[in-house]
């Protein structure tokens, strides 16, 4: 059976992780941030969805697990938007440089 | 009964510990009065331990062992097995009998201690628990433990309650042990990890086997490494110079009762490991070090005299003379024959009990006269002579005088190390003779000479001063007079090391 | 002979009775000294006579033992010990009677008989020890005991500076002594005197060894006998009370260097390096000494040097195998010098100073004192029939005999300046005319002056014991059944005699034309030849030189370790406590409370430990 190999989609959740770490490190305004937050959940995602279908034990749990993981991410997102527009109205910014209270 | 003994021997302050925690802060004399007293079941224990083996009496007896902690399904291999066990040689007997009669004379001495009592006793309790332990366990991890026990409240002891220096003191002194405590660490888990075991003896036979089954393999190049490391982490305490910078600012800043002890007993942790674990775990490699443990001796004998001379303040010749004493230590313990490492153990005991005296007469004319500096004393021995005769005799005994048990140690290690090394061995009788000179000198610079201050009304000894003072010299000529009385519960503990040092 | 040990802790009690009850005692204490060394004595010579008609007598018990080697302690009784012995208890108990009298009215005097407790303690002690260890351990004892009667008045700073030189100038000797002492041990396995002459004997250490082992003993003997370079300590010492010279710094710790050397003589026998060595050091010692008592003032300073030459001699006729003529005039010498000194403390005691310019015509005076000062100085002059004419004579007979036909010569130059110095001494102090100053002067009590007239008794008799006329008991009696320590008496040319006694009254003669008749000028010396007046009267310059050399470089490289401390090993310290503060600071950079920046760390962190964990496969070698 030709198919596509495992090892594409690990590349493909690799680089979409990459991506998102990136982004998640790197830029400036939270909601971007965010943003990559999820992109790496996703990377995650097609991980669960390939190992349950060309994993040494093929298993639905695996793709359980994704839907899982993408409801979550969906609680997650409201709640770190909710933060974020609260944060918005006390500091007026959403530029992750000035929130660094953790220093102090 | 005998499965408990060394647990209550050297948890017994512990009691003192919860009585002082129910007394009010503020009565001082009841304070003080309890913590003497809790300081006693050890003493009493410990005396009770070495007379019955002195009479003949077996000293394994007492040995207990409970399973404590363990990991995962390799216990049932005895493998990877945490015990709680307390045991006895005869070297670890010696100190443990000389840490619980410091003890006890340091908690007179503290009767010097002028503030804050209830949070001294405790801690200074907590210390003596530790200290206790240190000699008494028989894996390195309860080793460790115990090691570590004693380093938290000498840090709060030096820090509160020493003088002007105080806290920098303390902190040079946690950050030194500190490193070397890390260092003995990685030793000790290295060997847990490798050998599934961290019990003394098994480990020591382990590693006399010639191809061991451990769980994972030893290199030569890593036993060595080892080896050094341990060298490393007893250095600092013994210290070995150049690790030594923080034992001169312990001895000057903290208080005298507490420098008692940790000239008396915590270096000797030192002397102790090295012997114990170097000496035991890793012989060969020892072996290969020796030069160089008698080069460092050499070293710190004359390095420390030579400073020692130049010093103006007492509490600085004796810490000096405490690096160049230790010195003998190192060369005895490298001399690798049965005089040598004889004549080390006997100048750990010795330099304890002479260094307490020193210091706790250091305490008395400290609190009479708010000064140690040498050329603010003189002329002490017209108005206080019984400190004076005292403070001479402790320097003749430091000395090594004959009849005291300076000089049995200091013989024994130079012949140890004549046999072996004639050449360095005279480079360190240098080390001699500037004992004589600097002891002297520090020592008639305070008590001979022109009265350099106004000694009427000044007390001489009181008779809670008297106890502890007469106490030590009696134990110090005890020795030199009749040094079998050390010697005889060491030889099968000699015996062992020297079966595994191959000689 | 079997409770022979006994003897030692007669004193020890004293000492240890006094130091805990001596206080209240005051006075009295001295009684309680008198009587412990009176007991020493008796038994002493009990001992003495006991060994007359039996064999050497030796016990020992163990210890201290190192792994299978015992050590022993216990004690013998030989010729030499049994001789020792009587000297010392007998000297010991004429300076306990005489310090009755002398230290009258000091407020430590119970503190004094203590000291003096302790000391004869040590010495008795030495004198009977069977082995090595055990010499070292009572020659130490003894110069604790020395070190403490030196500084008895600590208040002064002289007798504080005496008592620190003392005690760190014999200390070089002694580790002499002690490294000597280990090496032969390791050579012979045992410390024992006999196990050590049975291994020279048989051989079984090599020549080398016994030579290094030999000198480096005598080094030790070197330090406590005052021998030249280790002499400078033995004048300073005098600042103690007078009755401590005559007992330790005359006639007995002094002694025991020369002691030490007879007692392990077949050592230095086998090895001829050693032993010429020994006279070289004597001879030397003994004119050196003598040539700087020619100008002395002070009455004990010049009894002082007179006991270092003295040494000397005994050095001189030890190293030229004249065991004999040694041990006799050390005999003799111990009598006699300890005479002398308790004269001299009698006169100090009258006079209250020590200074000879300030004394003259006390002859008439002192009627017992003169008298008795005369004859020490007749006895150490060498002035025939006297003790010191015989022992001296064996002594320059046996250098004679055994070829050091030089040092023979030097010898008899110290004799004759001994007989000059020490007239030159009596002349100035009992002669001429009485000062102004000296108003009050009167003749010592009985306390005092009983002792002197003992050890006067014997500054005449005690030669006849060993003599070329009436027979040498003591030679052949010392030397019975030991053929190692040569024979008792060596037969010599007649003329010695003759030579030593002229040189002897020449010097008498020389010193009666300058200090008694005056025909010659006092400053017939220093005027003719100043620079040599001035060496003298500076000892060669030997403290200074010292002072400018050995002292100078401890404390130069004192200073230059300290400045190792402050910088290197500080410095040390202080950089790897920046080392420690830069990771420090760099971590608290790295803390900004950015989220994002922990975010990376962390992250590269997990990076960093996979890599290691792929590279080494989990196991770190």
């Amino acid at each position: 059976m030709s198919s596509v190999p495992v090892s594409a989609y690990l590349t493909l959740a690799l680089i979409l992780f990459c991506i998102g770490l990136y982004g998640a490190l790197t830029k400036r305004n939270t909601v971007i941030v965010l943003i990559s937050v999820e992109l790496m959940l996703n990377a995650v995602n097609i991980n669960l969805v390939a190992f349950s279908k060309y994993g040494m034990i093929p298993s639905i749990t695996g793709q359980v697990f994704a839907l899982f993981a993408m409801a979550v991410a969906a609680a997650e997102a409201a709640v770190g938007l909710a933060i974020l527009i609260a944060l918005y109205r006390n500091r007026k910014t959403v530029n992750i440089d000035e929130i660094n209270s953790m220093k102090n | 009964m005998n499965e408990f003994f060394l647990s209550i021997l050297v948890f017994s302050p512990l009691v003192g510990i919860l009585v002082l925690a129910l007394l009010p802060k503020t009565q001082e004399s009841n304070i003080k009065f309890v913590g003497f007293l809790a300081t006693l079941p050890a003493l009493v224990l410990s005396l009770f331990a070495f007379f019955q083996h002195l009479g003949g009496g077996n000293i394994d007896q007492y040995d207990v062992k409970v399973n404590w902690i363990h990991f995962g399904d390799f216990a049932e291999m005895g493998l990877f097995k945490i015990d709680y066990e307390l045991g006895l040689n005869g070297f670890s007997l010696i100190l443990i009998v000389l840490t619980a009669v410091l003890s006890t004379l340091a908690a007179i001495a503290s009767i010097h201690i002028k503030k804050e009592w209830k949070g001294y006793f405790m801690l200074f309790l907590l210390l003596e628990i530790g200290m206790l332990g240190v000699f008494a366990a028989q894996n390195l991890i309860l080793f460790f433990i115990f090691f570590e026990i004693t380093m938290i409240p000498m840090f709060f002891l030096i820090g509160k309650w020493g003088y002007f220096e105080k806290e920098k003191a303390a902190y040079s002194y946690l950050i030194y042990n500190g490193l070397g405590s890390a260092i003995l660490l990685i030793v000790i888990m290295v060997l847990f990890a490798r050998t599934g075991t961290s019990n003394i003896e098994a480990l020591a036979k382990i590693m006399a086997m010639e191809d061991p089954a451990t769980v994972s393999p030893f290199s030569d190049s890593l036993k060595m490494g080892l080896m050094i490391a341990l060298l490393i982490a007893f250095g600092v305490k013994l210290p070995i110079f150049p690790l030594h910078t923080w034992m001169l600012r312990v001895h000057v800043q903290a208080p005298p009762s507490i420098v008692m002890l940790h000239s008396g007993v915590l270096l000797k942790i030192g002397a102790f490991g090295l012997i114990r674990f170097g000496m035991g775990i890793f012989p060969e490699q020892f072996e290969s070090l020796a030069v160089l443990i008698v080069i460092l001796g050499v070293v710190n004998l004359l390095y420390g005299a030579f400073l020692a001379f130049l010093q103006e303040d007492f509490k600085m010749v004796l810490a000096y003379s405490s690096i160049s004493h230790m010195g003998i230590v190192l060369m005895g313990v490298g001399a690798l024959n049965e005089a040598g490492i004889q004549g080390a153990i006997f100048q750990v005991v010795s330099h304890g009990l002479i260094s307490a005296l020193l210091f706790f007469l250091v305490g008395v004319f400290y609190e009479r006269f708010h000064t140690s500096t040498i050329a603010n004393l003189g002329g002490m021995a017209k108005g206080m002579p019984l400190t004076a005769g005292f403070l001479l005799a402790g320097a003749m005994a430091s000395l090594g005088l004959p009849g005291m048990s300076g000089f049995v140690s200091e013989f024994m290690a130079f012949l140890g190390l004549f046999e072996e090394m004639p050449i360095l061995a005279a480079i360190g009788c240098i080390g001699i003779i500037m004992t004589a000179v600097y002891l002297l000198r520090a020592t008639l610079g305070i008590t001979y000479g022109k009265a350099h201050r106004e000694f009427a009304g000044v007390t001489d000894l009181k008779a809670a001063e008297f106890v502890p003072v007469l106490v030590l010299t009696a134990l110090i000529v005890l020795i030199g007079v009749y040094p079998s009385v050390l010697s005889e519960p060491l030889q099968a503990t000699l015996e062992t090391i020297m079966l595994g040092l191959g000689g | 002979m079997e409770n022979a040990w006994i003897i030692p802790l007669f004193p020890l009690f004293s000492f240890l009775f006094l130091l805990l009850f001596g206080k209240k005692m005051k006075e009295t204490s001295a009684y309680i000294g008198i009587f412990f060394t009176l007991a020493a004595f008796i038994y002493s010579l009990v001992v003495l006579f006991d060994r007359f008609n039996h064999p050497t007598f030796k016990a020992e018990a163990n210890w201290l033992s190192i792994g299978d080697v015992q050590l022993t302690a216990g004690f013998e009784v030989n010729q030499l010990n049994a001789l020792m012995l009587v000297i010392v208890s007998l000297v010991s108990f004429l300076v306990h009677t005489y310090s009755k009298g002398y230290m009258h009215g000091d407020d430590r005097f119970h503190i004094f008989y203590a000291y003096l407790g302790l000391f004869t303690f040590a010495m008795l002690g030495l004198v009977l020890s069977p082995n090595l260890l055990q010499t070292y351990i009572f020659w130490e004892l003894v110069g604790v005991g020395s070190f403490l009667l030196i500084g008895f008045y600590f208040y002064k700073e002289e007798a504080k500076a005496a008592a620190k030189k003392a005690f760190i100038m014999t200390r070089i000797g002694d580790v002499g002594l002690l490294i000597g002492m280990i090496l032969l041990f390791w050579q012979v396995g045992s410390f024992e005197y006999d196990e050590i002459f049975l291994a020279v004997e048989n051989g079984a250490v090599s020549a080398g060894m016994i030579t290094l082992t030999a000198i480096l003993i005598f080094i030790g003997a070197v330090g406590k006998s005052g021998q030249f370079p280790l002499h400078t300590w033995l004048p300073d010492a005098m600042e103690g009370p007078t009755p401590v010279s005559a007992l330790i710094h005359a006639a007995t710790m002094v002694a025991a260097g020369v002691y030490l050397v007879a007692a392990l003589f077949p050592l230095f026998t086998a090895s001829k390096t050693a032993l010429l060595t020994i006279a070289v050091v004597g001879a030397i010692t003994a004119i050196f000494a003598a040539s700087i008592g020619l100008v002395q003032t002070d009455i004990k300073r010049v009894l002082a040097y007179s006991t270092v030459s003295q040494l000397g001699y005994m050095m001189l006729a030890l190293g030229s195998a004249g065991y004999v003529a040694g041990v006799f005039h050390l005999m003799t010498h111990a009598f006699f010098k300890a005479l002398l000194f308790l004269a001299a403390g009698s006169v100090i005691h009258a006079v209250h100073t020590q200074n000879i310019e300030e004394m003259g015509g006390l002859w008439k005076k002192l009627r017992l004192t003169g008298p008795l000062f005369l004859i020490g100085t007749l006895a150490i002059s060498g002035v025939p029939l006297f003790s010191g004419f015989f022992s001296k004579d064996e002594i320059l007979i046996a250098a004679w005999a055994h070829g050091n036909t030089a040092l023979f010569w030097l010898a008899v130059v110290a004799a004759f300046f001994t007989a000059f110095y020490m007239f030159r001494l009596f002349f100035m102090v009992f002669t001429g005319e009485a000062r102004s100053k000296m108003k009050n002067v009167h003749e010592s009590p009985a306390m005092m002056t009983f002792p002197m007239i003992v050890l006067g008794i014997l500054a005449v008799v005690a030669g006849y014991v060993n003599t070329p006329w009436f027979g040498t008991f003591l030679g052949d009696w010392l030397v019975e059944g030991n053929a190692a320590l040569g024979h008792g008496h060596i037969e010599g040319p007649a003329w010695i005699m003759i030579v030593a006694t002229i040189v002897s009254l020449l010097g008498i003669f020389l010193a009666w034309l300058m200090y008694g008749k005056r025909t010659l000028s006092r400053d017939w010396l220093s005027s003719r030849a100043p620079y040599t007046y001035k060496l003298l009267y500076n000892k060669y310059y030997m403290d200074e030189l010292y002072g400018v050399t050995v002292v100078k470089a401890t404390k130069f490289f004192s200073v230059f370790l300290s400045y190792i401390e402050a910088f290197i090993v500080e410095g040390l310290v202080k950089t790897v406590a920046g080392i420690v503060q830069g990771f420090g600071k760099i971590g608290s950079k790295i803390q900004n409370g950015q989220i994002q920046t922990y975010g990376t760390f962390a992250f590269v962190g997990l990076a960093v430990l996979i890599v290691i964990y792929a590279l080494t496969g989990g196991y770190l070698k």
